[in-house]
């Protein structure tokens, strides 16, 4: 049996309107509607208006601060200026959008999941960014937990194929394995004796293996294989085996500042680009940076895209870049996807006509093409993965990439290379990832 | 720390300070004259009921009114310099941080590349962040937080080196004493985001402007002149009261503290 106050009504008793009320009543409504107008009335301001013109947020992941905070602060200010322009030009949907950019201080495992879910919980309708493959890994659960596309935009193994990441770098069939056709070529010095060298992490070792299976279909076997920790910084031995090796040439898969202590034993050691020409696959101009270039010129890194790249869409972005961020600013191959898989998402979110993820991911599906400042960027609907151009590019002294070669347009992704992965397919359209034989990497990363 | 920064909520009302300058003062001259010319029309005749038989009430509450503007002028006054002072002081704070950083920025351009590279890159990041971002929300009451971040990756950088020659040092030891002056003026910035007079004064304020006007309704005159003559006060008091609520937070609405040092050292930074 409720308790009820004294003198109040009982349940279901219709209460008197007595003047007091009515005056109270009046009053609060009064009130209470003025509270709610006042702002739009008076100022216009977003706390009157619909939620459609509220600013759409963007989740920005990318260390600002650690180890791989200076790569990674390029690749965030390449976003920032992709959000800008389409800010300027009237935002998505017609609304604004809004970029969060926290620091997940180069610690992949941990603080890259961490920052995602805060970033999800925050209401960010799309995540941009990670560096390493462990970080993205660590972030996709994250994704499939709050439905959110992840917009990867770095060169990475393949071997991996997740519905809710859109690739927007190379896999090793558009980075690796055309720059070993390369060597093979007369362009390259027709080179069979391959040096394989990487940082001792999932990348390297993953990449490697593929290589390793594509030279042993064309009956060669690299002449040495060498894995260091990343960081790493006592390249002498690595130098002697080299030179022990016979090899007549180096690919190199290794990342971060241990690329300073190498090309330095590597000059020291008297070998230099003409004897032994290094390919990096980690080199690019913000790399650059931080190398000697009489200990770098000459050598090669392989990428898609090239600050240096012809044409005037290219110019006109590096220009815009510098304007934006300075004069002395760098662009590169991670640079670039990062801004280019900006305005695809915004390409996808109009073709879809909401930010709701399925539709993103419906309208990504159709095959949509961008025109990034490095050529076209057209997103393959079977993996998520794009297809991108290959591009080889020698050293100068300027720290800049004379281009050496490109591929004749954009190379398909084939993120399961069956020479090494057999029996894997992946194909979004038709049910998703196919499973094939458990392939062991060594060092299992 | 090992959160996400969020930028704290901006205050109720903040839209009162988007209100250009001009309406906004209309709008408080038109609350007042508008209250005391209703209170004459409702509570003048029931107020008047208190002092109707006493002989030269108009000269008691004549009294009473002078010996209350008095006290009440005083606190408006006081308030309205300190309101005054804060603007200034939150001026102060914003130049002394941009000339720390430009400093800052002459002593990392004389570092040995790379260091001095990305040294430069990490304070124009952290320039144009404050342009382009910290002010709008600075506009609106809100601490923005993410210059932390590119504050902590300047540090970072800073402490990664390590001087190499007697001349290095000296120089290094010349940058950290600049980056502290920076912090400081910096910290200084985003504590007057927020600061403004307390709620229980700006209480004070408004019952003492109600308590003048109701005892202006006290007068016996002609409701004409009455009309007039309080509502020449109220109109004073309402002009007193926008200047202070103006002046109140020193980022936000027309008399405000703009990012002209900082954006006056983003274009030399991008010039060079």
């Amino acid at each position: 049996m409720p308790r009820h106050e004294p003198h109040a009504p009982v349940s279901g008793a219709t209460p008197r309107l007595t003047r007091r009320r009515a005056l109270s009543a009046g009053s609060a409504a009064t009130l209470a509607a003025a509270r709610l107008l006042a702002p739009a009335v008076f100022t216009g301001c977003s706390a009157g208006l619909p939620s459609g013109r509220r600013p759409l947020p963007l989740g920005l992941l990318h260390s600002q601060t650690g180890t791989l905070a200076i790569s990674e602060t390029s690749v965030r200010d390449a976003e920032i200026l992709a959000v800008e322009e389409i800010n300027a030009a009237g935002g998505v949907l017609g609304r604004p959008l809004e970029v969060m950019c926290p620091d997940p201080k180069s610690r992949s495992a941990d603080l890259f999941p961490k920052r995602a879910r805060q970033l999800c919980e925050r209401g960010a309708v799309a995540l941009f960014g990670c560096w390493t493959s462990t970080s993205r890994k660590a972030v996709i659960p994250v994704c499939a937990e709050f439905k959110r596309l992840l917009f990867y935009p770095l060169q990475y193994e393949g071997n991996e194929s997740s519905e809710h990441v859109v690739y927007g770098g190379s896999v090793p069939n558009q980075q690796i394995l055309p720059a070993v056709d390369w060597l093979f070529s007369s362009a390259g010095g027709r080179r069979r004796k391959i040096f394989l060298l990487g940082s001792d992490y999932v990348f390297p070792r993953t990449a490697n293996l593929i290589v390793k299976k594509y030279l042993r279909a064309r009956d060669i076997e690299p002449v040495g294989e060498a894995y260091l920790p990343l960081g790493h910084t006592q390249f002498r031995g690595v130098v002697e085996m080299i030179d022990a090796s016979r090899a007549d040439c180096v690919l190199s898969t290794i990342n971060g500042d241990s690329n300073i202590a190498f090309f330095e034993a590597l000059a020291a050691g008297g070998i230099d680009a003409e004897k032994v020409p290094v390919v990096s696959t980690s080199v690019g101009e913000d790399e650059l940076r931080n190398l000697a270039p009489e200990h770098v010129r000459g050598h090669y890194a392989a990428w898609s895209y090239f600050q240096s790249v012809p044409g005037a869409a290219n110019r006109s972005w590096v220009e815009q870049f510098r304007r934006e961020f300075g004069y002395d600013r760098v662009t590169s191959d991670p640079m670039e996807a990062a801004y280019a898989l900006v305005h695809l998402w915004k390409l996808a979110v109009e073709r879809a006509g909401s930010v709701a993820t399925d539709a993103v991911r419906q309208a990504l599906r159709e095959g949509l093409e961008v025109a990034a400042p490095g050529g076209p960027l057209r997103v393959d609907p079977k993996t998520q993965h794009c297809a991108k151009p290959f591009r080889l590019g020698r050293i100068r002294a300027d720290r800049q990439f004379d281009i050496v070669h490109e591929s004749a347009g954009p190379i398909e992704p084939d993120p399961y290379p069956q020479i090494a992965f057999p029996g894997w397919k992946c194909d979004w359209m038709q049910g998703g990832l196919e499973r094939g034989a458990e392939v062991r990497i060594d060092g299992d990363v | 720390m090992d959160t996400l920064p969020l930028s704290t909520a901006p205050q109720d009302w903040y839209w009162l300070h988007d209100i250009p300058a001009g309406r906004l003062a209309l709008l408080f001259l038109a609350a007042f004259v508008g209250f005391y010319w209703l209170g004459c029309v409702f509570l003048r005749p029931i107020l008047r009921q208190f002092v109707k038989y006493t002989a030269g009430a108009n000269d008691i509450v004549g009294y009473v009114l002078s010996c209350f503007g008095v006290f009440y002028g005083l606190l408006l006054g006081l308030i309205a310099v300190t309101a005054y002072q804060n603007v200034a002081d939150a001026g102060a704070n914003v130049t002394r941080e941009a000339a720390a950083l430009s400093a800052l920025y002459e002593d990392v351009s004389r570092y040995p590349d790379p260091y001095g590279q990305n040294l430069r890159w990490l304070l124009r990041d952290y320039t144009r962040y404050v342009i382009k971002y910290a002010w709008p929300l600075q506009q609106q009451g809100i601490i923005p937080e993410e210059g932390t971040i590119r504050a902590d990756a300047f540090q970072e950088e800073l402490l990664d080196f390590q001087p190499a020659t007697p001349a290095e040092e000296i120089l290094h030891a010349e940058a950290l004493r600049q980056f502290n002056h920076f912090l400081e003026a910096r910290r200084m910035r985003l504590f007057s985001i927020k600061s403004g007079l307390p709620a229980s004064m700006w209480y004070v304020m408004i019952l003492g402007a109600v308590l003048n006007l109701a005892i202006c309704w006290l007068f016996d005159m002609r409701f004409i002149t009455q009309l007039v003559l309080g509502g020449i006060l109220a109109a004073y008091l309402g002009t007193m009261m926008f200047l202070i609520f103006d002046m109140n937070q020193p980022f936000r609405g027309d008399v405000s503290i703009t990012a002209e040092p900082f954006e006056v050292l983003f274009k030399r930074m991008n010039e060079e």
